[in-house]
């Protein structure tokens, strides 16, 4: 099932919603386990070396995407909450020092709609600079000031064709 | 935009008033006064919201009239849609790619049950 995926949301957030014909906690294992993730993080194109996935509150993700053209975009996340197999919460601690709004927190929500079938809902805010500053100190969670996620981001309309 | 200006904007938009107060004015300009009706807060707190929404771009104010009326500005708004659009396209790939990877495990689950079976 591909089903479209729905957005709403407001102003400095997204939120996507989409159906997949699979049971809530196979999904579930695919976006939380690192030996399924690494299948399918990420753009068309993209491979991804998950550094370290420490699946717990508090818990530090680490993970470098490899663009087509080899370019590599590190990233870093802290896990906030975690509800089996219903939700998670991370902080992506990215962005280049001082740089844009690359620092957000993102939710995910798992329903399942029937025994075979599950919504997925992924819920991004941007948050402030100053969130941003109390994520690095309480998580040092910004390895790479010179974290690329906005090269990312200016890269990726390019690839969408 | 440069970098600094994105963050002024995000940190302008992340609050409901503010939010609130753009909403309002994506109708037509308007005065302060007409603005801060609808709050419950004092004057100065709007006038506050209203210098944050001012550095980040996203409104105006009228030099020439007397009440200084506050006009939208869109384009840091659309800056921002710019920004997030980028990680709504990397959400799409990446979860069609889900997509294809739950029914890939699920084929192969299948696959397993029924080889199974023939071993039984």
């Amino acid at each position: 099932m591909n089903l479209a995926t729905e957005q709403t949301g407001s102003a400095n957030e997204i939120v996507l919603s989409r159906v997949f014909a699979a049971p809530r906690e196979l999904v579930w294992q695919a976006m939380t386990d690192p030996e399924h993730v690494v299948h399918w993080w990420g753009p068309n194109g993209f491979t991804t070396t998950i550094k370290r996935m420490d699946f717990r509150v508090g818990g530090v993700w680490k993970h470098v995407m490899h663009g087509p053209d080899g370019t590599d975009y590190p990233n870093s996340s802290v896990f906030r909450e975690i509800v089996a197999p219903e939700r998670v919460v991370y902080s992506h601690g990215g962005g280049k020092k001082g740089g844009p709004g690359a620092h957000f927190v993102a939710t995910w929500t798992f329903e399942a709609v029937d025994a075979r079938t599950t919504r997925l809902t992924l819920r991004m805010v941007f948050d402030t600079p100053a969130d941003r500053d109390v994520v690095v100190k309480e998580y040092g969670a910004i390895e790479g000031g010179k974290q690329t996620l906005q090269r990312l981001a200016d890269y990726l309309p390019g690839m969408a064709t | 935009m440069p970098a600094d200006a994105l963050s002024l904007t995000f940190a302008a938009l992340a609050d409901p008033t503010r939010r609130a107060i753009l909403a309002r004015l994506s109708r037509g300009e308007t005065s302060v006064g007409e603005l801060a009706a609808p709050f419950e807060i004092t004057a100065p707190a709007i006038t506050k919201h209203l210098k944050m929404l001012e550095r980040a771009g996203l409104i105006s104010r009228s030099r020439q009239a007397q009440w200084r009326p506050c006009r939208l500005e869109a384009r840091p708004l659309r800056e921002v849609a710019d920004f997030l659009e980028q990680y709504r396209q990397f959400w799409e790939q990446s979860l069609d790619r889900l997509d294809d990877y739950l029914q890939a495990l699920q084929a192969k689950e299948k696959e397993d049950e029924s080889s199974h079976g023939a071993d039984g």
